[in-house]
């Protein structure tokens, strides 16, 4: 409600102004002119807007760039079986008798005979990035079905590993970020030298930042007797519900389910203390530009006193002024906007990668500058030229016609 | 004291009228009388010089007649309107239709040529760009600028800035003129040449001037002068020319 009284005068006064730059007398080539003129305050203001709305820009695609990482991975239809009270893959584990039991569950989707189930290990190993750094990444072991399951994954170079010859696949995003993992190469993992088969994209989702293995392979290499989760195709997204119940109530079983997309949501908030940061760097530099932007409206204002007191002497409104320099703020702060978007751009392909705070693992994203995403920069410094503006403007507004008067 | 009369004034239909017209800034509770009690009728015409020392209310009541500030207390009627009677924007509006304004410092607009400056006072009235062009080039021509409408206040010389300024002032062929020192800042060639086109305006076009100014010599060039002293019309005289 209250939203609503401020948002409708905002509006309105919006609305006022696109219509005034078209129908108002004074025109936009008068404010052009005036900020060339004084080209030194415009260029630094309209600098520091650029910069702000680069840096939201960057912060924006950031943020996009690590939900699109764990959200495009989930399937409502597809669930993930774990141990109790696990919260990630990682901290799960399902005995192989478990597993056998869990397999033949009515509930999951078949073909023919076979589950649409895939028996996965996930593990961690510290690997060095090109930049000298260690870090965890993620190894999964999966069966030949977990594939079928990912249908996002798809192989860019080489071929998917095979079972039982310690073949892996390694995600073309990482190739850049560490060395050796060309297509060829070897990793050393549980004590075993592993071929690198292939290399593949998963449309940006947090598969990216996984080795991906045969599961059998996996556990011997790293004798390990348990799997860490099912994950599984339901044959119909409704009965999730029912399918959760059963496992949960079973003596034999006593897992929890979640479905693919929560538990990718949940991991989402890996992103969350950047995103935090990110936003509060742009607030502060925000607030700092729209000041920028206030004062140097002000100053034109105050130089500009006599002028327009003769325009209002001769008979332009209050209002005509004040849409004029409403229009000269936004025209500063747009060409800012302007110059920040395509700054950003610079930012656009760069792969990296940030540590999960919950899975304490590697993840991986690419900077994507799209044209949505600058545009919402433009949009932004417009809005900025707004706000810091306004008061100016209003200032300007409510000059007396007598200064036009005022000799010196 | 007799009021000023427009028989005084040599006759004729009276565009401005004033009566009783009072003035007061107040400083806290404090009220200062800038203009006490002014009775003064100008024919449509006419061509009046104020003058006064300084700070006796000249800009002030200059002000009051071109509608760019209201009395305390008293009536006016210019260019037959009540101008008592306007709000802010039907006043803008007045002032647009019936008032050409000329001031000390020319103010034009530095980032606009001779050309859009004189230009601006048509932005506000309903015309084709076509028509515009044909006025500010009329205008233009009247004050011998054609060959400098492309340049800007800073390549133009001080009587050429103020000739441009003059232009603005009858581009939209207003009845009333409003000068405030229009040759304060000029030198004496240029004030000459000022004051003649002024001159002109008044005699060819029949426009109806009120130029405030300190100098003799300029004061000469009206038909009237009109004395202030201390906020009160204190004496009027014919110009003999
Ligand atoms: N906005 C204002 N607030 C308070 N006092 C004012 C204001 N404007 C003018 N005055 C006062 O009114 C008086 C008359 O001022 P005005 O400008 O009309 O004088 P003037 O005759 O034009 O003087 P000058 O020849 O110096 O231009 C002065 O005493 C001035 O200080
Ligand atoms: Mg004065």
């Amino acid at each position: 409600m209250i939203g609503l009284l401020v948002l409708l005068p905002f509006a309105a006064y919006l609305g006022w102004l696109l219509w005034a730059a078209f129908f108002l007398p004074v025109p936009l080539s008068y404010n052009l002119r005036s900020l060339w003129q004084r080209k030194v305050s415009t260029f630094s203001t309209a600098g520091a807007i650029a910069l702000v709305v680069g840096i939201f820009v960057v912060v924006l695609s950031l943020a996009q760039g690590l939900s699109v990482a764990f959200v495009t991975s989930g399937r409502d239809d597809q669930a993930l079986v774990l141990r109790p009270n696990a919260r990630f893959e990682l901290n799960s584990s399902i005995e192989r008798e478990r597993m056998r039991i869990l397999k033949v569950h009515p509930l999951l989707a078949r073909e023919g005979e076979q589950p649409l189930c895939s028996a996965e290990v996930v593990a961690v190993k510290l690997f060095q990035k090109s930049n000298g750094d260690d870090t965890n990444v993620t190894i999964r072991g999966m069966e030949p079905m977990g594939l079928r399951l990912r249908p996002q994954a798809r192989i860019v170079e080489g071929r998917w590993f095979r079972p039982g010859v310690s073949e892996v696949v390694v995600p073309r995003k990482m190739q850049g970020r560490f060395p050796g993992m060309e297509v060829g190469g070897i990793v050393k993992m549980g004590g075993r030298q592993w071929d690198i088969v292939g290399a593949f994209e998963a449309g940006g989702s947090s598969a990216e930042s996984e080795i991906w293995t045969d599961v059998a392979d996996l556990m011997q290499a790293y004798k390990r007797d348990s799997y860490s989760t099912l994950l599984a195709r339901l044959q119909d997204a409704n009965r999730i519900g029912e399918f959760t119940r059963s496992v949960d109530e079973d003596k034999r079983l006593k897992l929890e389910v979640v479905t693919e997309r929560a538990y990718f949501k949940e991991l989402t908030k890996a992103g969350d203390p950047i995103a935090v940061l990110g936003n509060l760097i742009t607030v502060i530099l925000t607030g700092g530009a729209i000041f920028s932007a206030m004062n140097t409206m002000f100053a034109a204002v105050a130089n500009r006193t006599k002028e327009i007191g003769m325009l209002r002497a001769l008979g332009f409104r209050q209002r005509d002024i004040l849409a004029s320099f409403q229009w000269e703020a936004i025209l500063l702060c747009g060409a800012g906007g302007l110059v920040g978007a395509g700054l950003a751009t610079f930012a656009n392909g760069i792969q990296t990668g940030t540590t999960s705070f919950d899975t304490f693992s590697d993840v991986g994203f690419a900077f994507t500058i799209t044209p949505g995403l600058m545009a919402q920069g433009v949009a932004f410094s417009l809005v900025m030229g707004l706000l810091g503006g306004f008061l100016p403007a209003w200032r300007a507004s409510r000059i007396p016609l007598t200064e036009a008067m005022k000799g010196g | 004291m007799p009021a000023t009369t427009t028989e005084d004034l040599g006759g004729g239909e009276a565009i401005i009228r004033l009566q009783d017209i009072a003035k007061s800034y107040w400083r806290e509770a404090l009220e200062i009388p800038v203009l006490k009690g002014i009775d003064l009728d100008i024919p449509k015409g006419g061509y009046v010089a104020l003058m006064g020392p300084s700070g006796s209310g000249k800009t002030t009541l200059l002000n009051l007649i071109a509608g760019i500030d209201r009395p305390s207390g008293g009536g006016l009627e210019v260019c037959g309107y009540a101008l008592n009677d306007l709000d802010d924007d039907e006043l803008a509006a007045w002032r647009n239709a019936h008032v050409g304004f000329i001031f000390q410092n020319y103010n034009l607009v530095p980032v606009l040529n001779a050309y859009e400056n004189v230009e601006l006072p048509l932005l506000l009235q309903p015309l084709s760009r076509s028509e515009r062009r044909r006025r500010v080039l009329e205008a233009l021509s009247l004050v011998n600028l054609e060959d400098r409408m492309w340049n800007y206040p800073r390549q133009l010389s001080g009587g050429q800035e103020q000739r441009v300024a003059i232009a603005r002032a009858i581009v939209t062929d207003p009845d009333l003129l409003v000068a405030d020192e229009p040759t304060g800042a000029l030198d004496h060639k240029n004030a000459e040449e000022v004051l003649q086109l002024m001159e002109r305006l008044n005699r060819e076009l029949g426009k109806t001037i009120v130029m405030v100014t300190h100098d003799p010599k300029a004061a000469h060039h009206a038909r009237h002068q009109i004395h202030l002293e201390k906020g009160v019309l204190d004496r009027m005289v014919e110009v003999n020319q």
